[in-house]
């Protein structure tokens, strides 16, 4: 038994989740699942994304297209935050 | 024990409709959700008043009381008193000298404040609809001196009545996360555990300061060793090294030793630089016979 995926029907169920949404976040290249004999899967390693993205859209009413967005902006913070770090580290060689 | 005014964290009038309060909540939730500030405790802060305002002027029943007591908030003192006890148990759980957990990311409404706890008596409310299934991931700050992080070594903790043993590898870099995958909170309803997710925060040495693999060091050196050249010893992440100081060198002039920096990560046996910057001290104080002798060099110069 696999077990770092985990079954799309059974999680969406014991989390009352709307199946349509995965399949929404598959669809726009958010997530990557798998299909073997027409059950989905999702790697346990996303479910951290999709817990996040299911939040933004049942909990704060943006839709796939604004997700989308965030998610791209999010690397950018994420990285910028980064480089600000690196550079405050530079800098204090100079201090 | 502060009063909260909950309307005006949302930013809505007394008499604002549940529409309205909605709304406010929504729109303000956006703008300061974890999930949308990562690494910004000031939104995370922010959130949690938000949505505490929220639990209680959403809900009728909550807001009714809320809005009783608010007229005469300053008899708070008594509920205060029988509610201290309450609160002394509730402090205990995750603290050691190192270690601090700041729970999950992602929009966990958190504890509630004092203020909530003694009007409606729980510190938990129903919160926002949660999605129970991944266990909540921990973060942890794992504090090193500079000299721990040049050397791979255990170090056994503690977190949440848990004892793991990690090995922390030679060269790790100050705010480096990394991540044990199943070490977070137990999933719910079958789900796997989140993960523990531990930031090394490194401290300032005196002597090194480090720039990726590389240190530096600003070693002081006479003015006659500088004019004429010499010897000098200095001090290295491991021991002391003597350098040949050439005749002429300037103040501020860098000598890079290769291999004597910080450990690379996971790179056995590979080193950065020890890049050394010379500071050349002036003699003060002198003597005539100094003064003399100093001005015979500038006539001869």
């Amino acid at each position: 038994m696999r077990t770092d995926y985990i079954i799309v029907s059974e999680y969406c169920e014991k989390c009352h989740i709307d199946p349509a949404f995965i399949d929404l976040l598959d669809e726009g290249g958010l997530i990557d699942l798998m299909e073997i004999d027409h059950e989905s899967y999702l790697p346990i390693a996303q479910l951290k994304d999709v817990e996040q993205y299911t939040r933004m859209y049942y909990d704060l009413s943006i839709n796939m297209e604004g997700i989308d967005a965030i998610h791209h902006l999010l690397k950018r913070i994420e990285a910028l935050q980064e480089e600000i770090f690196d550079l405050k580290a530079r800098l204090r060689l100079y201090e | 024990m502060a009063y909260i005014d909950y309307y005006n964290i949302l930013g809505v009038n007394k008499d604002a409709s549940q529409d309205d309060i909605k709304k406010a909540y929504k729109k303000l939730a956006r703008k300061y959700h974890p999930d949308l500030n990562p690494n910004d405790p000031d939104a995370q802060r922010r959130f949690q008043e938000i949505n505490e305002a929220n639990e209680v002027l959403s809900d009728p029943e909550k807001r009714k009381k809320y809005d009783e007591y608010g007229e005469n908030w300053k008899h708070a003192d008594e509920f205060e008193a029988q509610r201290q006890q309450y609160a002394h148990q509730q402090d205990g759980g995750f603290h050691t000298s190192f270690w601090s957990s700041t729970g999950g990311e992602g929009g966990d409404a958190g504890e509630f404040s004092d203020f909530f706890e003694s009007l409606f008596g729980s510190r938990r409310g129903k919160g926002s609809r949660t999605y129970g299934y991944r266990g909540q991931d921990y973060t942890a700050e794992l504090h090193l001196t500079l000299q721990e992080a040049a050397e791979t070594h255990k170090q056994i903790l503690t977190v949440n009545g848990k004892n793991l043993r990690i090995t922390v590898p030679a060269g790790v870099a100050n705010g480096q996360t990394i991540k044990l995958a199943g070490q977070g909170g137990a999933g719910m309803n079958g789900g796997p555990a989140g993960d523990l997710y531990i930031t090394f925060v490194i401290a300032d040495d005196a002597r090194f300061h480090r720039q990726g693999d590389d240190l530096y060091e600003t070693v002081p050196i006479d003015l006659y060793t500088a004019v004429l050249g010499g010897e000098q010893i200095v001090e290295t992440l491991g021991g002391k090294v003597k350098l040949k100081v050439q005749p002429g060198t300037q103040n501020g002039a860098k000598v890079r030793l290769k291999g004597k920096g910080f450990p690379v990560y996971k790179q056995e046996g590979t080193f950065g630089d020890l890049i050394v910057t010379y500071s050349v001290t002036i003699p003060t104080n002198l003597t005539d016979e100094q003064q003399r002798l100093f001005r015979q060099i500038q006539s001869l110069s």
